[in-house]
């Protein structure tokens, strides 16, 4: 068995467990957006860094626990990263992407007002609801506000926001790794980076199957339910499928 | 490395990479399509288009940049417009900054001025330059006596002493990695030697692709049979019987020299298996990059060669632990493991001869911006800033020298009354920069350095692989804010900048992230002048502790 200290308390794992497993174990919460349990880790969001007493931080969702550790989850340097973190993201994310159903929670809007993120989120608004544009985004903590991704309403059952995607890479492990139905990946490079399906194919029009996995890890919203209602009566017959309420 | 290199083979057929053969491909290799999109949208080098029969590639970057490469290439753009079955696209640094403004036409370097008519008059072949070439102090040999380290090495009667001795005698060196972090050379071969999962590889980064950067291509050029030993010895010191040598894509003239060396060397029996009838048995082969700066990141390198995208790995492990197909990987930069022989042959004592005023070795330096004579220089380590551009042939058009970046365009640029520095590791990060990759950019007077910045900045916002939020978005955050400071004057919110250079510090993944916005605030800090709205706090000041006091 490993041990170690996280913020001054002793804890023992098994060889191969990560800092963050180990700080869930002293029932320590370190934030993440790109991590789930269920999920190999792929430590990209930054959101989890810990001091482990080297000069870098690092991501306590992949870095495994050694002994004689000595880890630090809660700093002023580490709570400004994190605050950064989140505004960077914000500050390319639609203000309105909140209101669409999803099966998740806001991950990323929960994470913001536990930080103190500074940016406009429309719930904070009075006299604004629903009127933003689709898509609209404001700077966030100072940080200039980017757009310009498209929307996908290409399946039936889910709708792409790439705008309020992070690319946490949670949808791309949940279709090809849990789900095995090997859909979803990434195209393009750097800041063009953009979540895709098989050959970049609208998502309806790809080998989706419509599992629904990567609706349901998706920690923005990027991915929501397309909500439809049953045809009127009077319709049926007329091969009307229905209506989309959102 | 074979499903890369089986699009290559494919492009190679039919010119781009289509749908339907990548349908096909798929369903032949069972290879998802999503990992073959990933991989075709990820590289450079694929295209999912149909070529014209000629391209023109001009690059854009910091050389080329100081040389008025934008002027030029708008130019040139006028010149051609209309020509049919012509391109003229932009290109990240060529890796021919001597030449700078810089061009590529189908692959062809040149200067930009020459690339109209080359474009019309396509010669045949890429031929290597005649002409005399220097002998080069790092080569300890006569052309008869080469590869006479591994052979002594081979004839021992004990290859174990004689690999701890070669570790002991690099360590003994103080040899420092040439590619860009400087790790202990002896240290990192010790490490791989004394890891017991087999089998181990050799990988020799040739993927040089920092702006300023040429002095690999060049060394490969001329030395390949210096690069060929490194490998071999580092091979037979940590018991790997694999090398690769990942070779950026630009760099044709280099790949036919190792070839070449290789052949050489198969046919001579020093590689192959039972090496000069020893137990060591080696190949090697070389690896085409298909292309982009953060391949040279050592663990974006190792998910190239396994057929992945380039997004550097969470470290640790490190690759001399867990490295190609998780197995221990010694990776060397090509200019170190060329050094290697030189240090053996001669010994120890030489090889701190070799450098000045107690500065021990010699050292390859790429130089380049506003010289008389850009080039590669092979200097006796400590040789100072000012000495080298005298080398070069003084600040071009007999202009005083305003700045310069010692280490390539991550580095920090120092103003002209550093350039008494002393060219080693050391002292230059004395001064508040680095060796870096062993690129002197050279500035000349009168040149405003915002611009200069901003366009290293964006090219580390090209480079950005998109895997971790801090330096996906925070360099392409930052190239906006200096786009727009740049064309209408309004300061740029320092607050801002210095939280995102905190968060591109403190949080990246790798060494991008980490020295992506370095131009911009040495700028900043020699010539708060030239950046509106700088203050002369320094980086991360009064948000938390400045990264260097940690």
């Amino acid at each position: 068995m490993i041990d170690l200290t996280i913020d001054g308390r002793a804890v023992q794992v098994p060889p191969g467990a990560t800092i963050w497993e180990a700080a869930r174990l002293l029932g320590i919460d370190l934030p993440v957006l790109c991590h789930d349990p269920r999920l190999e880790p792929v430590g990209v969001c930054r959101l989890c860094l810990v001091e482990v007493g080297e000069p870098k931080l690092t991501a306590a969702c992949v870095r495994g626990a050694e002994d004689g550790m000595e880890v630090r989850t809660s700093s002023e340097r580490l709570e400004v990263c994190r605050r950064g973190l989140v505004e960077l993201l914000l500050s390319d994310y639609p203000i309105d992407a909140s209101g669409r159903p999803k099966t998740g929670s806001d991950a990323l809007l929960a994470l913001a007002s536990e930080l103190g993120a500074d940016w406009p989120d429309r719930r904070s608004r009075s006299g604004e609801t629903g009127e933003a544009p689709r898509s609209r985004t404001e700077p966030a903590g100072g940080i200039p506000a980017g757009q310009g991704r498209p929307l996908d309403g290409t399946s039936k059952v889910i709708f792409v926001d790439h705008q309020a995607c992070i690319l946490c890479d949670r949808c791309i492990r949940g279709c090809d790794d849990l789900q095995v139905n090997e859909v979803m990946g990434r195209t393009g490079k750097g800041y063009q980076t953009r979540i895709a399906f098989d050959l970049d194919a609208p998502m309806g029009e790809s080998t989706c199957v419509s599992c629904g996995e990567c609706e349901k890890v998706c920690p923005t919203g990027a991915l929501s339910l397309r909500v439809w209602e049953e045809p009127p009566k009077d319709a049926a017959g007329s091969g009307n499928t229905g209506w989309e309420v959102l | 490395m074979r499903l890369i290199r089986e699009l290559e083979r494919l492009q190679a057929e039919r010119g781009y990479l289509d749908e339907a053969s990548l349908g096909e491909l798929s369903s032949r290799l069972g290879v998802p399509l999503y990992r073959l999109e990933g991989l075709v949208s990820f590289y450079p080098h694929f295209k999912t288009e149909p070529a014209p029969p000629v391209t023109i590639s001009v690059c854009r970057d910091m050389s080329c940049h100081l040389a008025g490469a934008e002027h030029v290439a708008d130019a040139l753009r006028k010149e051609l417009a209309g020509r049919e079955g012509l391109a003229v696209e932009e290109a990240s640094c060529l890796g021919c900054c001597e030449l700078a403004p810089a061009a590529r036409v189908n692959g062809h370097p040149c200067q930009l001025q020459d690339a109209a008519e080359l474009a019309s008059s396509m010669p045949e072949g890429d031929p290597v330059p005649d002409g005399e070439k220097p002998p080069w102090r790092s080569d300890p040999y006569a052309e008869d006596e080469r590869y006479g380290v591994l052979r002594a090495a081979l004839e021992s009667p004990s290859p174990t002493d004689e690999a701890e001795r070669i570790v002991e005698a690099l360590q003994e060196s103080g040899l420092r990695g040439m590619g860009g972090a400087g790790f202990p050379a002896g240290l990192k071969w010790k490490l791989v030697r004394s890891e017991e999962a087999r089998p181990k590889y050799v990988v020799c980064n040739a993927d040089e692709s920092e702006p300023g950067t040429f002095k690999d291509r060049v060394i490969m050029e001329e030395l390949p049979h210096l690069v060929v030993e490194g490998i071999a010895l580092g091979a037979f010191v940590v018991g790997a019987e694999k090398g690769i040598i990942y070779l950026r894509h630009e760099y044709g003239r280099a790949k036919a020299a190792l070839e070449a060396e290789l052949d050489r060397a198969r046919a001579s029996g020093l590689l192959g298996s039972g090496v000069l009838g020893s137990d060591f048995s080696l190949e090697i082969e070389i690896f085409v990059s298909p292309g982009g700066y953060i391949l040279g990141e050592e663990t974006a390198l190792l998910e190239a060669l396994e057929d992945r995208r380039g997004e550097p790995r969470n470290k640790p492990p490190f690759p001399g632990q867990v490295g190609l197909d998780g197995l221990p990987t010694l990776m060397n930069n090509v200019e170190t493991l060329a050094l290697v022989p030189g240090i053996l042959r001669r010994g120890v004592p030489w090889w701190e001869s070799a450098g000045r005023d107690g500065h021990a070795g010699l050292k390859f330096i790429s130089v380049s911006g506003h010289v008389e004579r850009p080039g590669v220089y092979e200097i006796p380590t400590g040789t100072t800033v000012a000495e080298l551009i005298e080398l070069a042939g003084g600040v071009s058009d007999d202009r005083a020298l305003k700045a310069f970046a010692p280490g390539g365009a991550s580095s920090n640029f120092l103003p002209a009354d550093h350039a008494d520095v002393p060219i080693d590791f050391a002292t230059i990060e004395e001064r508040g920069s680095m060796m870096g990759s062993g690129a002197l950019v050279v500035v000349g007077e009168g040149t405003p350095l915002l611009p200069l910045a901003a366009n290293v900045v964006r090219f580390f916002r090209n480079e950005s692989c998109g895997k971790c939020v801090p330096c996906r978005l925070g360099t392409q955050k930052a190239t906006e804010m200096l786009e727009v400071t740049l064309e209408s004057g309004v300061p740029l919110d320092w607050s801002v900048i210095r939280k995102l250079d905190l968060l591109l510090r403190e949080t990246s993944i790798c060494g991008l992230g980490y020295v992506a916005l370095n131009p911009l605030t040495s700028v900043a800090e020699h010539w708060p002048e030239e950046v509106p709205g700088c203050s002369a706090e320094a980086p991360g000041s009064g948000i938390v502790a400045p990264h260097g006091q940690r």
